[in-house]
C-alpha cells in the first residue's frame, strides 16, 4: 500500500488558520507529523505609521480571547517609549485586570475545553465529551466552571469599564480610577473562585493518579523553559525580568525584556507561517524552549501566595525539583496559576492604594523605542515598537505566546501521533489525542474573526498518488 | 431585562463584514430610539420593553445564564462559504458543537449549556448575513451593507410579530 497522508484541518476561521498532517508509511505507522499554521496576518506591517499611544487600542483587535494581554503589553511598551513609570495605583489596577484575564482564560480552558477530555476520557463519544457531558459527571462543578470564567471576565469589566476592547491602560498609567463599590463587588467572588479552582486541582490530581501511564508517554520531551519571574525567582505574570532555564533547570539567562533580541532569535520553516523562536546561544533547534503555565512553573522557584505555593510544592516534586517535561502537566500548572491569580486579585483588592486617584504619570523623557512584556495566559508576550520623534511607529515586532511554543506544539503532535495513531483504520480516540496534544498548549492562532460557515474537522487519508482514499469528518 | 426577547449580535467589527452583527444591532437600536455612537465596536447593551439587545465579540459560556432568562433569543452573525442564502434564517436547538483546536463557541453550544445547566430552552433563531470582505476595516462592503438593511427589516418584523402574538 502506498504511503498515506492524514490531514486534520479545522477551518474554523475564514483565514483557515492551522492544520495537522500525519504522514503514514508503508507499514501503516506514522512516519512524521506536522502542526502547520497557515495564516498570515500582517499585523506588524499594518501598525506601521500609527501613533504609538494608539497601540493599546489597536493591538487587542489581534485576539478576541486575550485582548487584555495585548492591551497591557502595548501600554507597557508605551511607558518605556515615554520614559515614564506609572504610579503604583495604576500598576495595581493593570495587574488586577490582568489577573481577571488569567482567571477567565485558564478557567475556560480547563473546565470547558480540556477538562472533558480528561474527565470523560479521550475515547468517549464526541457527543458527550464536552462541557455538557460533564453534567453527568458533576453537575455542580459545571455550574461552578461557568461562574469561574464569569468572575474573571467581571474583573476585566469592573476595572476596564467595557466588556470588549477595554479603553483603560495608557502609556504612563491608566485613565480611570476604581470605585470602592466596584472593589467590594469583586471581592465577593473570591472565595467561590478559590473553591472551584481547588476542586479542579483535585480533579486533575485524581485523574493523573489513574492515568500516569498515559502521562508518561504523552508528548514528553526536553526543552528549555522561559518566563517572567520576581526578583526572588517567584512566579510573576505582570512584570519582572525574563528567566530562561535549560532542561535540567540550570539558569541560562536572566534578562530584561528590553534586551530580548540579544537572547532569542526566530527560525523560519517553509511549512508554517508562524516563526519558531529559540535561544540564540544554543542555536536552532537545540535552543527551543517552552512558555505558558508549564514553562512558568518550571522557571519559577516559588509562588508568593500561600495556597498556590502549597500546590506548587506538590507539583515541584513530580520530577524531584527538576523541570517537568510532560505536556499533560500543562493542565496542572494552569490550575495552580489560576489559584495564584485569584489570590493575587485578593491581595490587590485589599491594597489601600487600589482606590487612589494617582493613576497617571505624564512626566517622562521620550525614548523612541520600547519593549512591553507580560505573561499572557498562554505564555510570554512581547511588543517591541520603534518610534519616530513625532510618535509615529516606524517598526513593530510582536512575539506572541503561541509563537514561542510553535516548535513544542509540532513536536507534541509528532510524538503523540507516533505513539497513538496506527493505520490503516484510524480511530476517533487516536485523533482526539493528537488534538489534545495541541490543546494542552492552549494555542491562540486567530481568534479575531469567526463568521458562520466553517468547515468541520476533517481527516483525509491520501495515498502517494494524491488520491483521497478515505475521509473521516466530524461535524 | 425588560423584554422576553433577546437579540445577540456577535462578530469582529474591525474585520469588515465579520462585524455585520454590530451594524444590524445598531440599526435596531435606532428603531427603538436608543442612540449608539457611530463607532463600530461601541458597546451595545439596550434594555427596552420591546426587545433587549446585546453585542459581543464572540460567544462565551456564561452567556448561557443570560439567555436562560428569556423566552426567545435571536443570534445575529456573518456567514461565509457553504450557506446558499444571502440572509440565512434558521431555527436552532441546543446541540453541543465541539471546536477541536480553538476557543470558538457556537449559538447551539451555548443553548446546550443553558438547557443543561439551567434547564431552560428558549426559542432560538440564528440570522446570518453573507460576508464578502474581511479586511482590516470597520465599514461593511457595499453588498453586505445592503444585506444588513434587509436583515434589520426582517428582524424588526419578527420582533413586532412576537409582540402582536402576545
Amino acid at each position: 500500500m502506498a504511503p498515506q497522508k492524514i490531514t486534520i484541518e479545522p477551518v474554523t476561521r475564514i483565514e483557515g488558520h492551522a492544520k495537522v498532517t500525519i504522514h503514514m508509511n508503508d507499514d501503516d505507522q506514522v512516519d512524521h507529523a506536522y502542526f502547520h499554521v497557515n495564516e498570515f496576518r500582517g499585523f506588524e506591517k499594518f501598525c506601521e505609521g500609527r501613533m504609538f499611544y494608539e497601540m493599546p487600542q489597536i493591538t487587542p483587535r489581534i485576539c478576541g480571547i486575550c485582548p487584555v494581554s495585548h492591551h497591557l503589553a502595548a501600554a507597557k511598551a508605551g511607558d518605556i517609549i515615554l520614559g515614564v513609570t506609572p504610579p503604583r495605583p495604576a500598576t495595581l489596577l493593570r495587574e488586577l485586570m490582568h489577573m481577571g484575564q488569567i482567571i477567565q482564560s485558564h478557567g475556560m480552558h480547563f473546565f470547558e475545553l480540556a477538562g472533558p477530555d480528561l474527565i470523560l476520557g479521550f475515547d468517549a463519544e464526541p457527543a458527550i465529551r464536552n462541557v455538557v457531558g460533564l453534567i453527568g459527571a458533576d453537575p455542580e462543578l459545571t455550574v461552578r466552571a461557568v461562574q469561574l470564567r464569569k468572575f474573571g471576565q467581571d474583573i476585566i469589566f469592573q476595572v476596564g469599564g467595557r466588556r470588549i476592547h477595554p479603553n483603560f491602560a495608557v502609556p504612563g498609567g491608566v485613565n480611570h480610577a476604581l470605585t470602592a463599590e466596584k472593589r467590594d463587588h469583586m471581592r465577593q467572588g473570591i472565595d467561590q473562585a478559590i473553591e472551584t479552582t481547588q476542586i479542579g486541582l483535585q480533579l486533575f490530581k485524581d485523574w493523573a493518579d489513574a492515568n500516569i501511564a498515559d502521562i508518561e508517554k504523552f508528548a514528553v520531551f526536553h526543552t528549555g523553559y522561559f518566563g517572567l519571574v520576581t526578583p526572588e525567582n517567584g512566579l510573576e505574570l505582570y512584570d519582572g525580568n525574563i528567566r530562561l532555564i535549560d532542561r535540567e533547570g540550570h539558569e541560562l539567562e536572566h534578562f530584561s525584556a528590553q534586551n530580548y533580541l540579544d537572547v532569542i532569535s526566530e527560525h523560519v520553516e517553509d511549512w508554517s507561517y508562524l516563526k519558531f523562536p529559540y535561544y540564540k546561544k544554543m542555536g536552532w533547534p537545540q535552543g527551543v524552549y517552552r512558555v505558558g503555565p508549564l514553562g512558568r512553573l518550571n522557571t519559577a522557584e516559588q509562588i508568593d501566595t500561600p495556597l498556590a505555593q502549597k500546590e506548587f510544592e506538590i507539583y515541584h516534586q513530580i520530577n524531584d525539583g527538576k523541570p517537568i517535561q510532560h505536556t499533560l502537566y500543562y493542565h496542572y500548572a494552569r490550575l495552580i496559576e489560576t489559584l495564584f491569580a485569584i489570590e493575587r486579585a485578593q491581595i490587590l483588592l485589599d491594597d489601600p492604594e487600589i482606590l487612589s486617584n494617582d493613576i497617571l504619570n505624564k512626566r517622562g523623557h521620550f525614548q523612541g523605542e520600547g519593549v512591553g512584556v507580560i505573561e499572557a495566559p498562554r505564555g510570554t508576550l512581547l511588543h517591541h515598537y520603534w518610534v519616530k520623534p513625532n510618535g509615529q511607529l516606524e517598526r513593530v515586532n510582536l512575539i506572541v505566546s503561541t509563537g514561542h511554543n510553535n516548535w513544542a506544539m509540532s513536536e507534541a503532535v509528532d510524538s503523540v501521533a507516533k505513539t497513538y495513531v496506527k493505520g490503516p483504520e484510524v480511530q476517533e480516540g487516536m485523533l482526539n489525542r493528537v488534538e489534545a496534544a495541541i490543546r494542552a498548549y492552549d494555542p491562540c492562532l486567530s481568534c479575531s474573526t469567526h463568521a458562520i460557515g466553517q468547515m468541520p474537522i476533517k481527516l483525509d487519508v491520501i495515498n502517494s498518488s494524491g488520491e483521497v482514499i478515505k475521509t473521516l469528518q466530524r461535524d | 431585562m425588560s423584554s422576553d426577547t433577546l437579540i445577540i449580535g456577535y462578530g469582529n467589527p474591525d474585520r469588515q463584514d465579520d462585524g455585520v452583527g454590530w451594524h444590524i444591532l445598531r440599526n435596531l437600536a435606532d428603531k427603538l430610539g436608543h442612540h449608539i455612537p457611530d463607532d463600530p465596536g461601541a458597546s451595545i447593551e439596550v434594555s427596552d420593553p420591546k426587545v433587549d439587545l446585546i453585542y459581543i465579540l464572540q460567544i462565551f459560556p456564561e452567556l448561557a445564564e443570560n439567555i436562560s432568562k428569556y423566552k426567545r433569543v435571536c443570534f445575529v452573525d456573518a456567514h461565509t462559504s457553504d450557506i446558499p442564502e444571502e440572509i440565512s434564517w434558521v431555527d436552532i436547538t441546543p446541540e453541543y458543537e465541539k471546536s477541536p483546536l480553538t476557543h470558538h463557541m457556537s449559538p447551539r453550544t451555548v443553548l446546550s449549556i443553558a438547557n443543561t445547566i439551567y434547564d431552560k430552552k428558549p426559542e432560538a433563531l440564528l440570522v446570518s448575513v453573507r460576508g464578502y470582505h474581511f479586511g482590516f476595516m470597520r465599514s461593511l462592503s457595499p453588498q453586505t451593507a445592503k444585506l444588513a438593511q434587509d436583515a434589520t427589516q426582517r428582524i424588526w418584523a419578527w420582533i413586532e410579530h412576537n409582540l402582536q402574538s402576545k
